[in-house]
Order: structure tokens, then C-alpha cells, then sequence
């Protein structure tokens, strides 16, 4: 018995020093976005990528550069709003679609899937000039909107198998009392289905926040997002890797932010109803 | 009752009066405009005139500017357009000839800005814009290399002739051959597949005697003399023996680092790099270099020319504004300072400032290369296209994946393809 | 039970509307920024409309359609991307899943390192392709500089190498990638019914006899979703590419996405980038019905 467990004990830590390799490995690009921060570029081209005297002008230039932390706001704010419009509208509609057999149902919810094969280079050119007509281009309204062009589909997605999972008792006891179907949706549903949509509000604010070509083409200079700025680190001519990393790294805290806070979440949620069979 | 309608009156009146015309400006970004960030609250109050300016990475340009420029709509009131791009929007932009004299900042002419620049602008043989930028192509070359006296005696022994700054192309490959024992890499190309590799082609097309295309009484037809264009690349080939690593794909990324860590001894380089080369914290090889224009093959110096200019869409409904401000950053005074801050004039004047020759002395190869200044042939809307068969062709070329014979050849043949599809 | 018949029947007459109601603001949404841009983009591909107009826009029909089979790089970038999806995702796959296995043990500070294994999926795509091409730098880039040390000759820049360049664009996107594939795969490995697994164990199973005849089978649904929403995704890649190679060198990794993106906004030829877009949607189509019908309903679900 003994034997045993000191067995599963040696088990247990090289499994932790297998994982640990692999999630070393794994990170070491990320290591290198960091420590190229604290490099001034000439520095980043002339020296061993392993040494590190950290120098603090790539931060400084990126600090300085007028666009930037503004361009941080706008990806905030956008990405926040279209996560929002995305779960409420979504979750809605993936209710709809899994308590209502329709005819056309199979269609409706494929067609959603379908509708991200749709390359956006392909779909930059008439949203711009959807927004151009309506002199909707750079603001927010217009950018969020062509977001949840993307975040709605893929929220209803992730959901049907959350909200089909729910049984038909839980309607009917509240229908017993006397509810009628938005307080079923609001007090019943979106409670039952919190873990999924977690799940769905971290990947549609983090497809926002990624975002590039819409942003590219929907935003001028009062609403132009985070990536469109660390774009402009690219340089007329030349990428200057310093302030690329410095701005990347800034960029990423929210990321990491938010993955560390929400990650019982984002497991937790994909385990209770999203892909099992 | 009465006294509130005075007050508000009163105030709309003021309101009006400090209500300022604002003009939307969209340009890359790099240096040369952040320059003009810094210096626009001058501008602003000399003429009261609010500037909203936006810089995006230069290669979003074009697709922002075709979305927000039409006929019928001007998102912008003044818009920088690429040479190569001039004759996509030459039909929705103001003649410069119609642009008004200006109030504050006098109109720019071709005693300031030389007529050769001026032609960057040119479409439908009238000039549709003015340059904001001098960009022609550059030689730039280690002084401290040249000079050495040991380098000196050896090149002498070995090649007859003194060493020094590369006159002409056949002295560029002995002094590129003669470098290369000494561990430094003698010349960098441009071998990325873009823009930068079409400009290759013609500058080495021009300086050994061959125009690619000319306009013939209003057709455009290909005049490309095959051997010389053989010639041409053969050279290009002997070159690349004494390029760096990396030589195969080389962009402005890899050739300034080369540069500027000292690897290269001579190059071609754009005016709105240079900056780079002498900045302490990008460049090991601050106030070691010597500006020319670039050496002459066995017909002709050349140096590429591409610039950007400023246009006003006819559709904006702010062009004295948009004017002024045109004006603004091309006249002296405020070229002065925003030479200072990073801008690369274009006026002649300001390249020939002695004051400011002694801090930016490239100044001095640009005045002299404006004199060789060539322009990519054919202004046309489908110039991507011809471009894109031109520099395929070329690097399939130099970099020996097709022969080059067969190269010439199928260049002319698609480009003559692509002259017929689109009637020329 | 006799109540809840009752209940449904009525519902489904009042309860059509008001479930009508919910899908309505997804449909009215998605059908203005979604689907009117993919209508005018598939409208557009019948025509010739240059993004200028250079005076010869005008419906041409198939046109764009047979331009495009005669066009050479359409079938070169059709076949990258379609290399691109048949070597990158089964790697991502098997990587995800064997880390899936080893993940789904205990041992400390598993949750922590499940997390931290997520950032890459996060990172800015522009990012990732930025930084890779930082690290493929000759010299001073950190692959470079350690195949150097293990002695390959690197100095030649492996993103100036056509073969060497496309490797690294899958490279690239594995390394991004391959942690979604675990996550997903992970999820459903824990929600198998443990009973099963451990049954299997005490027959004496070893691993490969487990996981091939039990574990995958288990999870067929759940790998087909993975496959499925990758690929589509996949298909689709753009700005990791560009940045990092830009579709060179020469035309190496000029990948699907990277020539529309030429054909739309270097040469302005809107009508053909379209017909291009609609390809792809039709190429994703297939993949998507492929994989779907065999092992997916949403009724079931």
C-alpha cells in the first residue's frame, strides 16, 4: 500500500515537471514579447536575445505616442459593449431557436456557423461603405455593430447546447406559478446557463479585443483601436521590435487579467454542457 | 424674454466667430508627419484653422484613402497619396493650377519645389497635387570606411585606383568584391516582394540605357531594350555575391538593420530612413556616413524617384483650408523648424541650408540626386498590376529561379497582356 | 405528465410568437451587418468593379468565376492554405489531445499551468506573427541564434527561405492554436463518465488500448467540434501571415486570405476579390458538411 502511494507521489511531480516543460516551452514567445520591451531596438538586433539590461526608452516612446493609451479605451470600451449586445441578444436567440421546434430550425443554427466562413477581407469593403452612407464611420456605434456580426453567431452557438440541456420541468413548474416567458428566460434560463455564458463573454471580448481588419477599416482617428495602434509600430518602413514589444506586452495585461480571473470559468463552462455529446 | 434672446444671440455670435473651420488630414506614419504633429498648434494659430490629423501605418493608405475619397464624398479633406497611386485618384482630386493662392502661407511654386519633383503629382499631364516628401533615392556610404588608409593602400594595390565614395556602378563591385575580404558585406539590395523591388528594376534598367515604358503619343508601349535589361541583371547577380545573409528576401526592415549595425558598406537608401541611420539609439554608425547620388551604370545615373504629395479631393468642402495648410508645411519658416523636428523638406532652399546641412547632411545627396530623379513608368490605374509583373519577374530573375533571359521575356509578354486587356 | 402536454400544446400556438420575439433582434442584427455584406459581396463577384472607378464597372457574369480558374496564383494560394489546414490542425489536434491526457491527472498546480497554457489562443494575432518573425530574425532572432548554437546555419534568415518560410507560418499558428484544441478537448475529457474509465483500469487496459479503443471514440463529438470550428476558422487566416511574411518570400506564403487582400486593396479589383471570398465560403461549406453529417445533429443536442 505503501509502495503505492510513494508510487502515485513520484507520478504526481513528473507529471508537474512534464507539464512545467510544456508550459515553459509553450510561453517562451510571450517571455520574449516581454523582455523585448525593456530593450531599445538597436539593442533587441545587437545582443544575445538571452541577455537582459532593461532599459525603459521602448516604454517611454510608447507611452508617449498620442494614439496609444487612448486606442487601449477604445478596445475597452467596444469590446465591452459589443460582449454585452453579443450575450443578451444571443442568449435570447439561442433560447428561441432550442425551445422552438421550427421547420427551418436545423438551417437557422448552421446558417450562424456558416456565417463565420465568410473571410472579413471579403465583408471590410461593404461595412465600410454600409456605415460610410449612414456617416456612421469612426465612431463606436459602427464598430461594435460590425462586431457582433461575428460575437452573435458564435454566442448562439456556444449556448444551444447549454440551453437545449435545460429540461422542459424547470418551464413548466414556473409556468405553474405564473411566470410568463421573459421572467422564465431571466430568472430560470440565464441563471442555469451562467457557466456557458462566461464561457461565451470571454471569447467574444477577446475576439473583440483581437480584432484588426474591421478596425482597420471602420475606425478613424478618434476610435482607432489597440491593434491598429501596435500595427503603427510597424513603421513606415521598418518594424521598430522595442516599442512592438513594449506596446504588445502593455496590450497583454488584460488578456492575462482576465484569463487568470476567469479561467475556473472558461474550463467549467465548456465541461457542463458545451461539448459533451 | 427679450434680454435672453440678446444674451443668446450675442453668444451664437461669438460662437460663429470663434467657430474655427476644421480640415481632416490623413497621412502615414513615421518621423517625417509626427514632425508636423508637434508643430501643428503654430499652424493653428496663425490662421485659426483646426487641423484633425490621423496617421495610419503606410501600408493601410491606399485602401483607407479609395473608401473615404469618391466622386461624390471626401472624408477627407486633404489626403497623401503615394506617386504610384497618383493616377488612381488623379480624376477626383483639385488640379494644383485650380488651388487658391492662399491667405496666410503664399502658394508654393516651381521655384521653390523643382519642376522635376513637382511631376511626382503629374496625371493626365496636369500636376493634381503637391510632393510633401523628397523621396528619391539616396546613395549612402561609410565614410570611415573610405577613408581608412590601411583599406586605402590595399584597394590601390589591388585595383589601381583610389578607394572612395563609388561613382559608378563597376567600381561599386570592386570596392563590394574588395570589402568583401574584410568581412564586411559590400552592397544591400531590396529583394522583398513589394514596391521597393519594381523601383530595383527601373533604376538598373535606366542606368544601363533602357526606358521599361514610354508614353507614345498617349499609348503607353513597352520600349524595353532586352539585352541592356540582360545586362542589368547580370550586374544585379555579381552584386548579390557581396550581400548579406538574408540577401534572398530583403526589405527596408533587414537592409536598415544591416546598416545601421555597420555590416554594409554601400547602399541606396529613401530619404525618410535616413534619419535612422543617424540616431544614437538605432544606428552604431551615427556620422559615419557620406550622401551621394547613387553610381552611374555605363548609361546614365538614376535615382528612383517616389514621392508622396498632398491632394484635395474635389469633393471636400474645405480646400482653401486644406490649401493653407499644404502651403504651411512647405514654406520655409515653419520648414525650419520642421526639418528640425524630423520632416524631410522639399523645397530647395531648405535642402541647401547651410544651417541645416550641418546636422542632416544628407540633405546634400538628396539636392544631388533630385537632379537624376526617374519615374516608374505608366501612370495608370492598373499600375499595381504592371508593377506586380515587373518585380516578379525581375526577382525571379536576380535571384536566379528563372533564367533571365526567359525572365525579360516573360515580363514584357505579361505586361503587354496586361496593356491590351486594359486598352491602354 | 398528462399536464405538460397540455402545456405544450398550448404553447405551441401562443408559443410560436413569443419565441419568434427572442431570435428576432439576433436576426434583425446579424441580418444587416452580417448578412447584407455577404449578399453585396456575392452580388458583387458577378460583376467587374474596380475600387476606383476606371469607367468599366459593369455586370460580367461568370467572368470572375473563369478568370479565376485560369488564374495560377488562385490555384497556388488555394493550395497553400489548403496545405496549411491538412498540416496544421491534425498537429494541433494530437498535441492538444496528449496534453489533454496528461492534463486530466492530478498533480500540483495543474489549474495554474491549464491557465497560463491558454495565453498564446489570447495573444493579438498581429502580435504573435510579429514576434515569430522577430525570433526568425538571422542573428539576433532567438531561433535563429539557438540553431546557430546547435549548429544549423541559419544565417541565410529561415523567413527568406520559401519552404523554410511556410513552416513557420504552421509553426506560427500551432503555437497559437494548439492550447484552444486542448482546451476544448480537455473540457470533454472531463465531463466522460469517470465510472467507464475506471472500469477499463481495473481490467487491466493499458493507456494506448484505453485512450484508442475507449477515450477517442468517447469523444467524437467533441473532437469534430474542435476540427470544425479551427478549420473555419483556419480557412480564413489573415493577419498573423501578413505581418509576419507579408505572402513572401516571392509568393511562398501567399496564403488564401493574403491574395484577396491583394486583389481587393492593391489592384482594387473588388468584383474578383469577391468571387474569391465566395470560393472559400463554398470550400468551407464542404469541410463543414463533411465533418457535421457524420457525427453531429443539432437535434440531439
Amino acid at each position: 500500500m505503501a509502495k503505492m502511494r510513494r508510487k502515485r507521489a513520484i507520478t504526481k511531480w513528473v507529471l508537474f515537471a512534464i507539464a512545467l516543460i510544456i508550459v515553459a516551452v509553450e510561453l517562451f514567445p510571450i517571455f520574449i514579447i516581454i523582455s523585448s520591451g525593456f530593450k531599445r531596438d538597436l539593442d533587441i538586433r545587437n545582443t544575445n536575445p538571452f541577455s537582459f539590461n532593461p532599459n525603459l526608452t521602448s516604454y517611454e516612446r510608447v507611452l508617449g505616442k498620442s494614439d496609444f493609451l487612448p486606442s487601449i479605451k477604445n478596445s475597452l470600451i467596444v469590446g465591452l459593449s459589443s460582449t454585452a449586445i453579443s450575450l443578451l441578444v444571443g442568449a435570447m436567440a439561442s433560447y428561441g431557436i432550442s425551445r422552438f421546434r421550427f421547420k427551418g430550425r436545423k438551417v437557422v443554427s448552421y446558417s450562424f456557423l456558416v456565417s463565420r466562413m465568410v473571410p472579413q477581407i471579403a465583408l471590410a469593403v461593404p461595412l465600410f461603405m454600409l456605415f460610410d452612407s449612414l456617416a456612421m464611420t469612426d465612431s463606436y456605434i459602427s464598430l461594435i455593430l460590425a462586431y457582433t456580426s461575428f460575437n452573435i453567431p458564435y454566442v448562439i452557438w456556444l449556448l444551444l447546447p447549454f440551453f437545449c440541456s435545460i429540461s422542459y420541468s424547470f418551464e413548466e413548474a414556473a409556468r405553474v406559478d405564473g411566470c410568463n416567458r421573459i421572467q422564465i428566460f431571466w430568472k430560470i434560463f440565464l441563471p442555469l446557463t451562467a457557466p456557458g455564458l462566461m464561457v461565451a463573454a470571454i471569447f467574444a471580448f477577446i475576439m473583440s479585443w483581437n480584432e484588426f481588419i474591421y478596425a482597420l477599416v471602420l475606425t478613424g482617428n478618434s476610435t482607432k483601436t489597440a491593434p491598429i495602434s501596435v500595427n503603427g509600430f510597424l513603421g513606415q518602413y521598418a518594424p521598430r521590435w522595442g516599442q512592438l514589444a513594449a506596446a504588445g506586452t502593455i496590450i497583454l495585461i488584460p488578456v492575462i487579467i482576465f484569463t487568470l480571473a476567469l479561467q475556473k470559468y472558461i474550463i467549467g463552462g465548456l465541461t457542463a454542457g458545451g461539448v459533451k455529446e | 424674454m427679450k434680454k435672453l434672446l440678446v444674451v443668446l444671440f450675442l453668444a451664437l455670435l461669438c460662437l460663429t466667430a470663434f467657430g474655427a473651420t476644421t480640415i481632416k488630414v490623413l497621412a502615414w506614419d513615421d518621423a517625417h508627419t509626427q514632425a508636423w504633429v508637434a508643430n501643428l498648434k503654430d499652424f493653428e494659430k496663425a490662421t485659426g484653422i483646426k487641423v484633425d490629423l490621423e496617421l495610419i501605418p503606410s501600408g493601410s493608405m491606399l485602401q483607407k484613402t479609395s473608401l473615404n475619397v469618391t466622386e461624390n464624398r471626401a472624408n477627407y479633406d486633404l489626403v497623401a497619396i503615394d506617386e504610384g497611386n497618383v493616377a488612381k485618384f488623379g480624376d477626383l482630386l483639385v488640379p494644383y493650377s485650380k488651388w487658391p493662392e492662399g491667405k496666410t502661407f503664399k502658394k508654393i511654386s516651381t521655384t521653390e519645389i523643382p519642376q522635376a519633383i513637382f511631376e511626382a503629382a503629374l496625371w493626365k499631364g496636369e500636376i493634381q497635387g503637391i510632393p510633401i516628401n523628397g523621396n528619391v533615392y539616396v546613395w549612402i556610404t561609410r565614410e570611415d570606411l573610405v577613408e581608412n588608409p590601411q583599406y586605402k593602400k590595399e584597394f590601390m594595390e589591388k585595383f589601381g585606383y583610389e578607394l572612395r565614395v563609388p561613382e559608378t556602378l563597376d567600381q561599386l563591385a570592386n570596392m563590394a568584391e574588395f570589402f568583401g575580404t574584410k568581412g564586411i558585406y559590400g552592397w544591400a539590395p531590396f529583394t522583398k516582394n513589394t514596391e521597393g523591388a519594381t523601383c530595383e528594376a527601373i533604376m538598373f534598367f535606366e542606368a544601363f540605357g533602357t526606358h521599361f515604358m514610354q508614353d507614345v503619343a498617349g499609348k503607353y508601349v513597352i520600349t524595353l531594350d532586352k539585352e541592356k535589361a540582360l545586362e542589368a541583371i547580370l550586374f544585379y547577380r555579381r552584386l548579390m555575391q557581396y550581400a548579406p545573409p538574408g540577401a534572398n528576401d530583403m526589405g527596408h526592415a533587414e537592409r536598415i538593420a544591416a546598416f545601421s549595425d555597420g555590416k554594409v558598406f554601400s547602399m541606396f537608401q529613401w530619404p525618410g530612413i535616413i534619419p535612422s541611420h543617424e540616431n544614437e539609439d538605432e544606428s552604431l554608425v551615427v556620422g559615419k556616413i557620406v550622401y551621394t547620388a547613387p553610381p552611374a551604370g555605363p548609361s546614365a545615373r538614376a535615382a528612383v524617384r517616389g514621392c508622396w504629395i498632398f491632394g484635395i479631393p474635389k469633393a471636400s468642402t474645405n480646400v482653401s483650408a486644406a490649401a493653407e495648410f499644404a502651403y504651411w508645411l512647405n514654406s520655409y519658416d515653419a520648414g525650419m523648424k520642421l526639418a528640425e523636428d524630423g520632416m524631410t523638406p522639399v523645397r530647395t532652399d531648405l535642402l541647401t541650408n547651410p544651417v541645416l546641412l550641418e546636422t542632416k547632411p544628407w540633405y546634400e545627396g538628396m539636392a544631388e540626386s533630385g537632379l537624376f530623379a526617374v519615374s516608374r513608368p505608366n501612370r495608370s490605374v492598373y499600375y499595381p498590376e504592371i508593377s506586380e509583373q515587373i518585380k516578379v519577374n525581375w526577382l525571379a530573375a536576380v535571384l536566379g529561379t528563372v533564367d533571365p533571359a526567359i525572365a525579360i521575356d516573360n515580363m514584357v509578354n505579361q505586361v503587354q497582356a496586361l496593356l491590351d486587356k486594359y486598352g491602354n | 405528465m398528462e399536464i405538460s402536454n397540455r402545456l405544450i400544446r398550448r404553447n405551441s400556438r401562443k408559443g410560436v410568437l413569443s419565441y419568434l420575439y427572442f431570435i428576432l433582434p439576433a436576426l434583425i442584427i446579424v441580418g444587416v451587418v452580417l448578412v447584407f455584406p455577404i449578399i453585396y459581396s456575392v452580388v458583387l463577384s458577378f460583376f467587374n468593379w474596380a475600387q476606383v472607378d476606371d469607367g468599366r464597372r459593369a455586370f460580367i457574369g461568370f467572368q470572375n468565376y473563369l478568370d479565376l480558374f485560369k488564374d495560377r496564383q488562385f490555384w497556388h494560394s488555394l493550395s497553400l492554405q489548403l496545405g496549411f489546414i491538412f498540416i496544421a490542425i491534425p498537429i494541433q489536434l494530437v498535441i492538444g489531445f496528449f496534453v489533454a491526457i496528461l492534463f486530466n491527472r492530478q498533480f500540483p498546480a495543474a489549474g495554474l499551468l491549464r491557465t497560463l497554457l491558454l495565453l498564446p489562443v489570447f495573444t493579438l494575432p498581429v502580435l504573435s506573427g510579429l514576434t515569430w518573425r522577430l525570433m526568425l530574425q538571422p542573428g539576433y532572432g532567438v531561433i535563429s541564434y539557438l540553431l546557430e548554437f546547435f549548429g544549423f546555419d541559419a544565417s541565410r534568415g529561415i523567413l527568406s527561405d520559401s519552404g523554410l518560410a511556410y513552416t513557420a507560418v504552421i509553426v506560427q499558428d500551432v503555437w497559437r492554436m494548439w492550447p484552444f484544441m486542448f482546451m476544448i478537448l480537455y473540457a470533454g475529457l472531463k465531463s466522460l463518465p469517470a465510472d467507464i474509465m475506471e472500469a477499463a483500469e481495473l481490467d487491466g487496459a493499458n493507456f494506448f488500448k484505453k485512450t484508442f479503443l475507449i477515450t477517442i471514440p468517447m469523444l467524437k463529438q467533441t473532437i469534430t467540434t474542435a476540427i470544425l470550428l479551427r478549420t473555419i476558422d483556419a480557412l480564413r487566416i489573415f493577419s498573423e501571415v501578413f505581418v509576419m511574411t507579408n505572402g513572401g518570400p516571392g509568393n511562398a506564403t501567399m496564403l488564401y486570405s493574403l491574395y484577396i487582400h491583394k486583389q481587393a486593396f492593391e489592384f482594387g479589383k473588388l468584383g474578383y476579390a469577391s468571387s474569391m471570398a465566395v470560393i472559400l465560403i463554398i470550400v468551407s461549406l464542404l469541410f463543414a458538411f463533411g465533418l457535421v453529417r457524420k457525427n453531429m445533429d443539432v437535434d440531439t443536442l
